[in-house]
């Protein structure tokens, strides 16, 4: 495998609108590189870009412009290449629900290449290694969400592919179902030497499986290193106040005088809101920041501060917590 | 794009052969089907209610000349065999919406595949079906007084432009699928297609009991051809125009199989 799995360069993806329906341009000049044989980590809030950058990488989607190569291959060119050597979990399932885990998995094989005899034995070694052995010979469509999503993993794995995208990988799943999942990602990076690229809009999810991370935000790349590289840039504590029917400019107004406060931001959705900053001594701020808004009658819940975590990199790199990049909040705030 | 800026590989892992590829999706198809089996065997009785109903119904349209000495249940039977492919047919990219909406679709489109494969294997679970509804029209056919002069090769032939028929429509349902990748779309178009399709043609009544607009349109109606061409074969009294219509036939299959396969770049398009 090449040095890097991946290598992308200014990819640009524009959905053209139709009637009413506006343009979308959902991948606005994205690059990024992956180095082999690691756990990379594609965190964005939804509508961010990420899936829509899986879908070229994969040959699923073509981009508009832009530059792709996958393990040494250029999508573009040679799809089939890139496509023998990825295995791809989407966001849905993959697999047959009328089907049994064993048929599914074989036809897979077949599909791919693989000799029956050679087919069946790898078949019956992924149900196991999933733990799905005992449950081979019934219908996929009687599994639980997190059996389902294991024998969607195995399905990409069946002919011991270089690179593994997985697409959301636990979202819907039970904490239990998610934990098992977080346990064979980092098996299969670490046994399998193989190059994971995991797209995911949970923060804690991507903190502790990716090697590597890039922030994704309205189809741009924001910043990318390992996710302690990122929360020691933000030197000091994170402050976060939650709000109730806040007002962002008088909360700003009242707060303006706390000393120390860095990168603030007031959000507003609904009937809820949030104060966040960073600030470099956080038992004075709290307490100033506590009597600041109390003095303005604004109303608070919980308030809290804690060391840097990939919320404060997103919002230190965005400028907004985060959320739905397709439906951003009121937000008030100027970065430090 | 222009030339990728990182070293590429020169050769491509190895692959599966199209007739391999075609035959895992034929298989997933199939056993799916079993597995479902109502469906399969729904469609195996459906055309048995239409021979009883519409034999009972029109019956006495039989003593009409223009029907000949055969009776209406010998003129009816290839038009309910062709009526059949057509329906069943029309219904096949219901599968490709299902497969898009489960992941399938989306994991046969990262795997190193021939488009022409995955539209293929679908084609021929469904051309199975179809065979197998045919059949069971002959033999009903049969039971409720149909006779077949032709003898087997005329049952081949009617057989052979069944399957061509339900090719046509079954290519076409997919690429509507592709396309629209809803299902309401494809039943509402498949609704507005299927029944002018078979009452705008000799499924039922003869180009001579027809007002003269509906017996032109029917004459450039591929429903027509294949009826016709099927009840030449059961008969033994192929119609003077056959060649031409076993043309069209083979023609408007390879388009609508070409316009299947190109659907998938048009679905692809959409991502």
């Amino acid at each position: 495998m090449p040095e890097n799995a991946i290598v992308a360069h200014d990819l640009v993806k524009v959905y053209r609108g139709r009637g009413r329906r506006p343009e979308v341009r959902a991948l606005d000049g994205l690059s990024l590189t992956v180095p082999a044989g690691r756990v990379f980590g594609l965190l964005g809030p939804n509508g961010a870009g990420k899936s829509t950058t899986t879908k070229i990488l994969t040959t699923l989607s073509h981009a508009t412009s832009g530059e792709a190569a996958v393990d040494g291959h250029d999508v573009r060119t040679a799809p089939d290449a890139v496509r023998a050597a990825i295995g791809y979990v989407s966001q849905g399932a993959g697999t047959d629900p009328i089907l049994t885990a064993d048929e599914n998995l074989q036809i897979v094989a077949r599909m791919r290449g693989i000799a029956p005899r050679e087919g069946r034995a790898r078949a019956m070694q992924l149900l196991e290694e999933f733990g799905l052995a005992e449950a081979s010979r019934r219908a996929v469509s009687t599994f639980s969400g997190g059996m389902r999503r294991r024998l969607d993993v195995a399905a990409a794995l069946v002919h011991r592919p270089r690179v593994l995208f997985l697409d959301e990988p636990t979202t819907g799943l039970d904490p239990e179902a998610r934990a098992a999942m977080w346990a064979e990602i980092r098996r299969l990076s670490g046994e399998e030497a193989l190059t994971v690229i995991l797209t995911t809009h949970y923060m804690e999810e991507a903190d502790r499986l990716a090697d590597e991370l890039l922030l994704v935000n309205r189809g741009r790349a924001i910043v990318q290193g390992t996710p302690e590289e990122l929360k020691a840039a933000l030197h000091g504590d994170s402050l976060r106040v939650s709000l109730i029917e806040p007002d962002p400019a008088a909360v700003r107004a009242a707060v303006a005088r706390v000393a120390g406060l860095r990168d603030l931001v007031v959000e507003a959705s609904g009937v809820d809101g949030v104060l966040a900053a960073r600030t470099d001594d956080a038992s004075a701020a709290v307490g100033a920041v506590i009597a600041a808004l109390d003095a303005a009658g604004i109303r608070f819940g919980q308030v809290a501060a804690s060391h840097p975590t990939l919320d404060d990199v997103y919002l230190h790199f965005v400028g907004h917590t985060f959320g739905d990049a397709t439906a951003p909040a009121v937000t008030e705030g100027v970065a430090a | 794009m222009t030339s990728i800026a990182v070293p590429l590989r020169a050769t491509a892992p190895s692959r599966s052969n199209w007739f391999t590829q075609t035959g895992q999706v034929t298989r997933r198809w199939l056993i799916s089907s079993i597995r479902q089996a109502w469906g399969p065997m729904m469609s195996l009785i459906q055309p048995v209610i239409w021979i009883v109903l519409f034999g009972q119904v029109f019956h006495s349209l039989g003593s009409l000349p223009q029907f000949g000495t055969a009776g209406y249940i010998d003129y009816l039977v290839p038009g309910i065999l062709m009526m059949t492919v057509l329906y069943s047919g029309a219904w096949a990219g219901t599968g490709s919406i299902d497969d898009i909406n489960s992941g399938v679709m989306d994991q046969y489109l990262t795997s190193p595949i021939a488009r022409s494969a995955i539209i293929t294997g679908q084609l021929l679970q469904q051309l199975a079906i179809n065979l197998a509804q045919s059949l069971v029209v002959l033999g009903i056919g049969w039971l409720a007084g149909a006779r077949y002069p032709g003898g087997l090769g005329g049952m081949l032939v009617a057989l052979g432009v069944a399957t061509l028929l339900a090719t046509i429509f079954c290519c076409c349902s997919i690429a509507v699928a592709l396309m629209s990748r809803s299902q309401i779309a494809l039943i509402s178009l498949s609704q507005l297609i299927v029944l002018p399709a078979t009452f705008l043609s000799t499924t039922m009544m003869p180009a001579a009991l027809m007002p003269d607009w509906v017996r032109d349109v029917s004459r450039g109606n591929p429903m027509t051809w294949a009826v016709e061409l099927g009840r030449g074969g059961l008969s033994g009294t192929y119609p003077d125009a056959g060649w031409w219509q076993v043309g069209g036939l083979v023609v408007l299959a390879v388009l609508a199989f070409t316009w299947a396969v190109r659907s998938i770049r048009a679905y692809q398009r959409a991502m």
